[in-house]
């Protein structure tokens, strides 16, 4: 009587027989029940999109003492299209809880030189004393790598970038061979 | 050309103040948006924001600091750590050559008459 009621499915054939074996299509529909009511859910809303993960395709030299926005130019994973132009921006029906989570590999800093990273959002620093990282060289010439994560609330049409500040006094590169910054809707927050 | 941190630092100096002011929590903030290195916050006491003149006649003597800057590191580097050069001042006084014939004053003396600053 109540599946009969919205008049879209065939109760009968709900049987359940033929397997999927695979990740459903973002457009591929489960059935819920919503207080009681029965309704359609696109499998897109059940999965961890948005989701970006980018890289560098070369180095990128970073001046010393100035904040700088890392040129993302490369990308294993963009499901929406959703990162350009260096930053990731929420789609118009992307609104939720995004985990956020970044490695810098910067070589060349000397003993008490130190690698900073920062999450942007919207042009400005977001959340500073939770979002900063940053590692101090305890040597000469050395690699550091500096890694974060950050989960946050957003807003269609907010977008998010990182920014990196070194002080070793010259140039110095974010390296292109470890540096990625990644990103994705979480569920059910 | 030095860098804009480099002709910031050489503003400052000129006018009384130190680097001390640059700094992600500092008065003085530089950016990097992907168009060039700017200064986005300049609140120092009593010094107003440098034109862009300023910054230009500046270049000099913040080109000097920079070069300085890389002999410094350059000379560090090439001392050795501190360990090791204990041990050789270690060294030199057993051998009751505490002074300028000591292997380490050699070994100093020869890094900083090949790198030399400006």
């Amino acid at each position: 009587m109540a599946l009969s009621k919205i008049g879209l499915i065939d109760p009968t054939a709900i049987t359940g027989e033929t397997a999927l074996a695979a990740e459903p299509a973002t457009t591929d529909e489960l059935l819920v029940s919503d207080a009681g009511t029965l309704k359609r859910l696109d499998a897109v809303h059940m999965m961890n999109r948005p989701a970006f993960h980018v890289y560098l395709s070369g180095d990128q030299a970073i001046g010393t003492g100035a904040a700088t926005k890392i040129a993302w130019d490369s990308e294993y994973i963009d499901s929406g299209g959703v990162f350009a132009s260096n930053k990731f921006t929420v789609p118009s029906d992307g609104a939720g809880t995004y985990v956020f989570n970044w490695i810098i590999k910067m070589g060349g800093m000397d003993d008490g030189e130190a690698v900073q990273v920062f999450l942007y959002k919207g042009g400005s620093e977001l959340d500073s004393q939770r979002t900063r990282t940053k590692i101090t060289a305890g040597g000469g010439d050395q690699e550091v790598h500096v890694a974060g994560s950050y989960i946050d609330t957003a807003a269609a049409t907010n977008y998010y970038e990182l920014y990196v500040h070194q002080n070793e006094g010259g140039n110095q590169n974010v390296m292109q061979e470890t540096s990625t910054f990644s990103g994705y809707r979480l569920i059910g927050a | 050309m030095a860098s804009l941190y480099w002709k910031v630092k050489t503003y400052l100096e000129a006018n009384g103040k130190t680097e001390t002011e640059i700094g992600l929590d500092g008065n003085v903030k530089l950016r990097n948006d992907g168009a060039g290195e700017y200064i986005h916050t300049w609140n120092v006491d009593g010094l107003a924001k440098p034109s862009d003149s300023q910054l230009t006649s500046a270049d000099t003597q913040a080109t000097k600091d920079y070069n300085n800057n890389r002999t410094r590191k350059t000379r560090k580097a090439a001392y050795g750590s501190i360990g090791d050069q204990l041990d050789l001042l270690y060294k030199d006084m057993l051998a009751d050559k505490g002074d300028k014939t000591g292997e380490w004053f050699k070994k100093i003396k020869a890094v900083k008459d090949a790198n030399a600053k400006e």
